[in-house]
C-alpha cells in the first residue's frame, strides 16, 4: 500500500505542476446558433486546464474532500455509478493514473474546479478555446468531424494521456471524452427552458450556422451533453477546469 | 372509470352499425382514467416515466419479439396487453464480409427485433439505456424473448458487446401518442416506461428520435412493429410463409482497421452498403424458404433512413399488395413496390415453381450496393 502511494504521488506531483493555457481574448462564431440575434460572440481572455482532469488529479480531490468519495457522496449528487470502476474511496483502477477521469457528475466536477480556486468552462468558453486549439492544430474540418463521430462510436476516453507540465497550448480536447460544461443545458435540454421541439426527429437545422461537416459534428457533440443530467455519470464523460485572469 | 369502459363498448356499437366489422371480444379495456375513444381507438396514454432502476437481465423481452426475419404468431384471441421491453445499448456487428461498426441498437442487433401484436393491443413498453454496459445477446437468458433463440442461432452479424454511452430515445410509428413524453430521450442509466395502443393495423417503423436523428438511425437504431389487422388480412387462410424484411442504408468509411459512421455521405444520401435485414449477405446465406405454389407474404419496411426502396421479386409479381399493411389499402397485380423513408407494404406473390427468388431493391445502384436477397422454392407439396 506505502509503495502505491508513493508512486502515486509522484505522478500526481507531475500532473499538477501543468499550468493552465491562456486562452486570449477574441471572437468566435459559434456553430451553433443559442441566440439567433448573435452570430459573433466577444470573449474575453481565461484559462483552461491543459487537457481533461485525470484519475490522478481526482483522487487527490477525493482524498482531501471525502464528502465526494465514492462510497460518501450525496446520492442526489449522481445517478448511482459516480466513480463505479474506482476499488475503494481512495484507489483508482490499476493504470488508470494517467487517464482522464470519467463516471463524475456535473455536481462532482464543479465542486472539483472550485476546489483548484477554478470553475466548469461556460459553453461558450470550451467551444471558443476548442475554435482556438483545432486552429493550433491546423485540424481540417473533416479530419475534427472524422474524430468526434469515431469517438461516438469507438471511445476514446481510455487512452492515457501524456502532458508536458510546461505545456502552452491545450491537448486532447476531442480525442479523450466529451466535458462537462458549466451550462450544458443550455440549449436544447429535457429541463424547463428547452426549446419547444427540442432538436429531435431532424429538427436542428434552426440551430445550425452552416450544414459543413465540423458544425453538425459541433451540433451533435452540443447535442448529446444537453441531454445528460446533472447526476449523469458516464464512462465517456469527464472534464477541465477553467480560471479567471488574475485582475 | 365504468363510464369509460362504457363509452369504449357504445363506440364499438356505433362502428358495428356503421357496417364495419368488429370483433366483440376486440376491445382492450380502458385502464387510466386518461383514456378516451374515438371510432373504436383508444386515446389519451398517461404519461411516460422515467426512472432509474439496477435492471440487468434480458435486454429483449416479449413472447411476440422475434429477430428478422421471423415474426411470432400470435395465439391468443381477441386483443392482449404485451409486455415489451426492448433496451437500447451498443453492439458491434457487421454488416459485410469484413466490415464491422460499433452500431447503437435497441436489442443489440441492426435491425432491431420485430414486435408483432394484433390491432387494438395494448402495448406497456420497458426501455433501459445500458449502453454504458456491455450487453451479452449470444447467450440464451431466462424470461427473454423468442429473439434470443433466433440471434443465437444466427451469427451472421457476429455481435460482440461494446461500450458507447449516448443519450437515446425511442419512437414506434405505430403509437399515437404525444412525443414530448414518450419519445423523451433518456441518459444512460435511465429507464423510460409509456403504454401505446396498436390503433391501426400496419407494419411501423420504429426508431431513435434524438438528434441527430440522421446519425442515431444510421448508426443502426429502428426495427419493425407488426400490427396484424382484427379481422385478418383476406388471404389469411391461404399464407403459406410470412416474413419480414426491413431495408437500410449504412454511411460507414473506414478508419484505420475500423469503420465508423460518415455524417458527410449521410447528408449527401450516399450510403456504402444498402441492407436487407442488416447484412449484405442476410437473405442470401440464409435464404427465405417456401415450395412452388405457395403464398408467400412479406411485411417489407424501408427503415432508410434517406433513401426510397424499389421492392421487386424476380420471377414473381405481387398478386396483393397492402399499402402500409392496412388491409383497406389494396393494390393488385404489382411488379414493383415504391417506398419512401419508413413507408412499408404488406406483400403477396405465388412462387409459380421450384427455383430460386432474388430479392432485389430495382433500384439498381442499391442493389448493387447489397439490396439483394433470395427466396429459395422446393418442388410442388400440394
Amino acid at each position: 500500500m506505502y509503495k502505491w502511494l508513493s508512486v502515486l504521488s509522484m505522478v500526481v506531483a507531475a500532473q499538477a505542476a501543468a499550468e493552465p493555457v491562456i486562452i486570449p481574448a477574441g471572437e468566435y462564431k459559434p456553430a451553433v446558433l443559442l441566440d439567433e440575434t448573435v452570430e459573433v460572440v466577444v470573449m474575453p481572455a481565461f484559462k483552461l486546464d491543459a487537457a481533461p482532469v485525470t484519475y490522478a488529479q481526482y483522487l487527490e480531490f477525493v482524498s482531501e474532500n471525502s464528502k465526494w468519495q465514492r462510497d460518501n457522496i450525496a446520492a442526489i449528487f449522481h445517478d448511482g455509478n459516480y466513480l463505479k470502476s474506482w476499488p475503494g474511496n481512495e484507489q483508482v483502477p490499476a493504470e488508470y493514473e494517467d487517464k482522464a477521469v470519467t463516471q463524475v457528475s456535473w455536481f462532482a466536477a464543479r465542486a472539483y474546479c472550485d476546489a483548484q480556486g477554478g470553475r466548469l468552462p461556460t459553453l461558450d468558453e470550451w467551444e471558443y478555446a476548442s475554435n482556438y486549439y483545432l486552429q493550433q492544430q491546423n485540424l481540417s474540418d473533416k479530419a475534427y468531424a472524422q474524430m468526434l463521430f469515431a469517438r461516438n462510436s469507438n471511445p476514446t476516453a481510455y487512452s492515457k494521456q501524456h502532458v508536458d507540465a510546461n505545456i502552452e497550448h491545450l491537448e486532447y480536447m476531442h480525442n479523450r471524452v466529451n466535458e462537462w460544461v458549466e451550462d450544458y443545458q443550455l440549449l436544447l435540454t429535457n429541463g424547463d427552458d428547452n426549446d419547444l421541439l427540442a432538436g429531435s426527429c431532424g429538427d436542428s437545422a434552426r440551430f445550425m450556422a452552416d450544414f459543413g461537416d465540423a458544425s453538425y459534428a459541433t451540433f451533435f457533440r452540443y447535442q448529446s451533453r444537453s441531454n445528460y443530467r446533472p447526476q449523469s455519470t458516464t464512462s465517456t464523460l469527464g472534464f477541465r477546469c477553467a480560471y479567471d485572469m488574475e485582475k | 372509470m365504468k363510464t369509460f369502459i362504457k363509452s369504449a363498448v357504445a363506440s364499438a356499437l356505433v362502428v358495428s352499425f356503421a357496417g364495419l366489422p368488429v370483433i366483440a371480444e376486440a376491445n382492450v379495456p380502458l385502464k387510466h382514467d386518461s383514456e378516451y375513444v374515438i371510432d373504436g381507438k383508444i386515446y389519451g396514454m398517461p404519461k411516460a416515466k422515467i426512472y432509474r432502476d439496477d435492471y440487468n437481465g434480458p435486454a429483449v423481452v416479449g413472447d411476440y419479439v422475434t429477430m428478422v426475419p421471423h415474426l411470432a404468431e400470435l395465439d391468443y384471441k381477441g386483443n392482449k396487453e404485451h409486455e415489451v421491453r426492448m433496451d437500447v445499448f451498443s453492439q458491434k456487428v457487421e454488416v459485410a464480409p469484413g466490415v464491422s461498426y460499433n452500431a447503437w441498437t435497441f436489442g443489440g442487433s441492426v435491425p432491431g427485433p420485430v414486435l408483432h401484436v394484433r390491432e387494438g393491443d395494448r402495448v406497456v413498453f420497458k426501455m433501459k439505456n445500458r449502453s454504458t454496459e456491455e450487453v451479452v445477446i449470444t447467450k440464451p437468458f431466462k424470461g427473454a424473448s423468442p429473439y434470443f433463440d433466433q440471434i443465437a442461432a444466427n451469427q451472421l452479424q457476429k455481435h460482440q458487446p461494446v461500450v458507447a454511452p449516448m443519450p437515446h430515445s425511442m419512437d414506434f410509428h405505430s403509437g399515437t401518442v404525444a412525443a414530448d413524453d414518450k419519445w423523451a430521450t433518456i441518459a444512460p442509466g435511465e429507464t423510460i416506461e409509456f403504454e401505446w395502443i396498436a390503433n391501426y393495423a400496419g407494419t411501423y417503423m420504429y426508431h431513435c428520435g434524438t438528434s441527430s436523428v440522421l446519425m442515431h438511425t444510421a448508426m443502426g437504431q429502428y426495427g419493425a412493429v407488426v400490427v396484424s389487422p382484427k379481422e385478418g388480412y383476406p388471404t389469411d387462410k391461404e399464407v403459406d410463409q410470412e416474413y419480414v424484411i426491413v431495408q437500410s442504408e449504412m454511411y460507414l468509411e473506414q478508419m484505420g482497421d475500423e469503420y465508423i459512421y460518415d455524417h458527410s455521405a449521410a447528408l449527401a444520401r450516399d450510403p456504402s452498403h444498402v441492407v436487407f435485414n442488416g447484412h449484405v449477405s442476410a437473405l442470401s446465406e440464409n435464404p427465405l424458404k417456401s415450395n412452388a405454389g405457395d403464398r408467400v407474404r412479406i411485411h417489407f419496411l424501408n427503415a432508410g433512413p434517406s433513401g426510397t426502396s424499389s421492392f421487386h421479386v424476380i420471377g414473381a409479381i405481387f398478386d396483393k399488395v397492402w399499402a402500409e399493411g392496412d388491409p383497406r389499402n389494396t393494390w393488385y397485380g404489382m411488379q414493383t413496390v415504391l417506398l419512401g423513408a419508413s413507408s412499408s407494404a404488406t406483400v403477396e406473390f405465388i412462387v409459380p415453381e421450384e427455383g430460386v427468388y432474388k430479392l432485389v431493391d430495382h433500384e439498381f445502384a442499391d442493389a448493387e450496393r447489397g439490396a439483394a436477397g433470395a427466396l429459395y422454392a422446393g418442388p410442388r407439396k400440394k
